[in-house]
């Protein structure tokens, strides 16, 4: 080989190196990492069924006085059936980010399972669900888990769900490429710290680290012997055995809190509904692991379907609960100001109530397809210089699949996805 | 001339010995039977489901049926949070700290490793340990005092292949 062909290849091969994708010794394959806009973010659905007329159209007065400005009072003839909860800060959650007015839902079935799923996956579902069945498409969990570098623990990706049923089925999906190797924490708090979890896990026997050390060895000893019939993800996912500890210590931890009394009453609204309640919850995982991902839903404006002034009052709760959120991100060292918190429902209420009418004399709503039922808001609320402050976007913009995109870009990997995806990072909203 | 002559005889020796090589091949039968060879730890194909765990584990450890309220009590925090393996290790640390469990005293165990060894691995693993498992748990328990009858219990209930049928 002449010199000159030599020094061509060489520097062609060189080339080559820094431009093409990593191989770990995984055989993971994947681009660096881009910048982050923040270390965290906490996407919380405002989920249930909202319709944008009860909440940013204030058509009853001001049912999220802790998110949105305005002091319009609670329609008259709900007024009794509506308790507000006061101001947990000083700032509406509005002014500390963008609020998309009239952001959609724009497709497939408006059921609650198909909003999350959506909203979850950056994908519509436009095919019969089966509630049974992981989604086929990757969870947000598993995008952030695996294209992020170095790969993020379990423990920084946390599904905090106010529901079991087909609920579980969102910490991570069926995709080949993807899976519960990537998948994130799930917990349903309302039943795991109960009389029957506490039974169950509350009292194990202890051992020392001597012990701990023993029974590691034993078992990777079976597990090796046993390693060719082992199937990946047969376990759903898995903390790392470093992590276990840490996780197991706050399951008993909660469960210790829960024991003394401390969950019965803890934001001293006289008791916690079952949203305040996930919400309190995913708070708990917040100030015990700062995870760079979590997603908590509320559900419990649902009740509409057959009490519309108790939607009214579970979405002041709700709204507070958000509010209360909040507040923990900006208490928690590590996450203050290193935080965006995206909140929005997975879906809305139809514009013609069902036949039963409340206490109140209010008629009820469902959620059947029509164009209300798909009129949504979202909320962008971030540090000053990272997410657009006070900003009101009333045009209609941004839909549910955008969210995905829009955590990948703030955490860093949305080059690496965005081939994968059709919705668009809210660029309106994060700087 | 002479050259030619010898290359000739090269070319028939060569011939009749390509022709000898080829020979019928002969059909032995040494008879003796087909062996099909499993794997040591058996063909375990099956992930255990959650009641199906549960149960066999109570079972195991207690030497009874689990009641079907004591299921679905065990069954509520296996739903509700997405590690399983970290759910079943505290399920069984729970079990052992019952003093209704049932596990061999560290007396009876270290009186014959052995067989304490065999039937660990009958009673959880449904089969017996190969001469090498027997000898590495066997040298394990020897060399550490510390290691109890419960300690390998809940290695074992904790594995890989207890999780499979």
């Amino acid at each position: 080989m002449k010199r000159r062909g030599f020094i061509k290849k060489a520097a062609a091969a060189t080339a080559g190196a820094f431009s093409a994708p990593y191989i770990l010794p995984s055989g993971r394959l994947f681009a660096a990492t881009g910048t982050r806009v923040v270390d965290h973010v906490v996407f919380c659905l405002f989920a249930g069924g909202v319709r944008n007329l009860e909440s940013v159209h204030k058509a009853d007065g001001n049912l999220m006085p802790n998110t949105l400005l305005g002091n319009e009072s609670i329609s008259s003839d709900i007024a009794a059936g509506v308790t507000p909860l006061g101001q947990v800060g000083g700032q509406r959650l509005q002014e500390m980010g963008t609020l998309y007015k009239e952001f959609r839902f724009a497709q497939g079935s408006t059921g609650h399972f198909s909003g999350h799923s959506s909203v979850m996956t950056g994908v519509y579902n436009l095919a019969d669900i089966n509630i049974r069945q992981r989604p086929a498409t990757p969870t947000i969990f598993e995008y952030y888990r695996k294209h992020t570098n170095p790969t993020a623990n379990a423990t920084n990706a946390w599904w905090v769900s106010n529901a079991l049923g087909p609920y579980p089925a969102l910490n991570y999906s069926s995709h080949p490429d993807y899976g519960a190797l990537y998948g994130a924490n799930y917990i349903q708090p309302a039943s795991i710290i109960s009389q029957a979890g506490y039974d169950s896990l509350g009292n194990p026997k202890t051992f020392t680290q001597n012990q701990h050390d023993l029974v590691g060895e034993m078992r990777g000893f079976f597990d090796n012997n046993f390693s060719s019939q082992t199937l990946a993800g047969d376990a759903g996912i898995t903390n790392a055995i470093s992590d276990n500890p840490a996780v197991q210590q706050f399951l008993l931890d909660s469960f210790q809190e829960a024991v003394a009394g401390q969950y019965t009453n803890p934001w001293g609204l006289g008791g916690m509904s079952g949203d305040m309640f996930n919400v309190f919850f995913a708070e708990k995982v917040i100030e015990r692991f700062q995870p760079e991902l979590l997603v908590v839903n509320m559900q419990d404006v649902d009740v509409c379907h057959t009490n519309f002034t108790s939607y009214a009052n579970n979405l002041m709760r709700a709204d507070y609960a958000m509010a209360h959120l909040w507040q923990t991100i900006q208490n928690t060292p590590g996450m203050a100001n290193n935080t965006i918190m995206i909140a929005l429902p997975e879906h809305g209420r139809n514009a013609q109530p069902n036949t039963v009418v409340d206490p109140y004399g209010r008629y009820a709503l469902d959620h059947t397809n029509d164009e209300m039922s798909r009129e949504i808001f979202c909320l962008v609320a971030g540090p000053s210089g990272k997410v657009v402050q006070n900003q009101l976007i009333s045009q209609v913009q941004g839909e549910s699949i955008d969210v995905v995109p829009t955590i990948a870009k703030i955490l860093g990997f949305y080059d690496e996805i965005s081939g994968m995806l059709t919705g668009q990072p809210l660029n309106a909203a994060v700087v | 001339m002479k050259v030619s002559k010898h290359i000739l005889l090269l070319l028939a020796l060569l011939t009749a010995g390509a022709f000898s090589g080829c020979q019928k091949e002969k059909n032995i039968i040494y008879d003796v039977n087909d062996v099909n060879v499993n794997r040591p730890e058996g063909n375990k194909d099956y992930v255990k489901s959650l009641a199906e765990f549960i149960s066999i584990a109570y079972t195991d450890l207690f030497g009874q049926n689990i009641s079907q309220s004591a299921l679905q009590t065990l069954s509520v925090p296996y739903s509700g949070f997405g590690d399983l393996k970290l759910i079943e290790d505290m399920i069984i640390k729970n079990f052992l700290n019952s003093p209704s469990a049932i596990v061999p005293s560290n007396t009876d165990m270290r009186a014959n490793v052995d067989q304490f060894i065999m039937e660990t691995y009958q009673k959880f693993f449904n089969r017996n340990p190969n001469e090498f498992e027997l000898w590495h748990m066997k040298n394990l328990i020897e060399e550490n005092a510390d290691i109890t009858p419960e300690l390998v219990y809940y290695a074992t209930m904790t594995s890989n292949e207890y999780r499979y049928y």
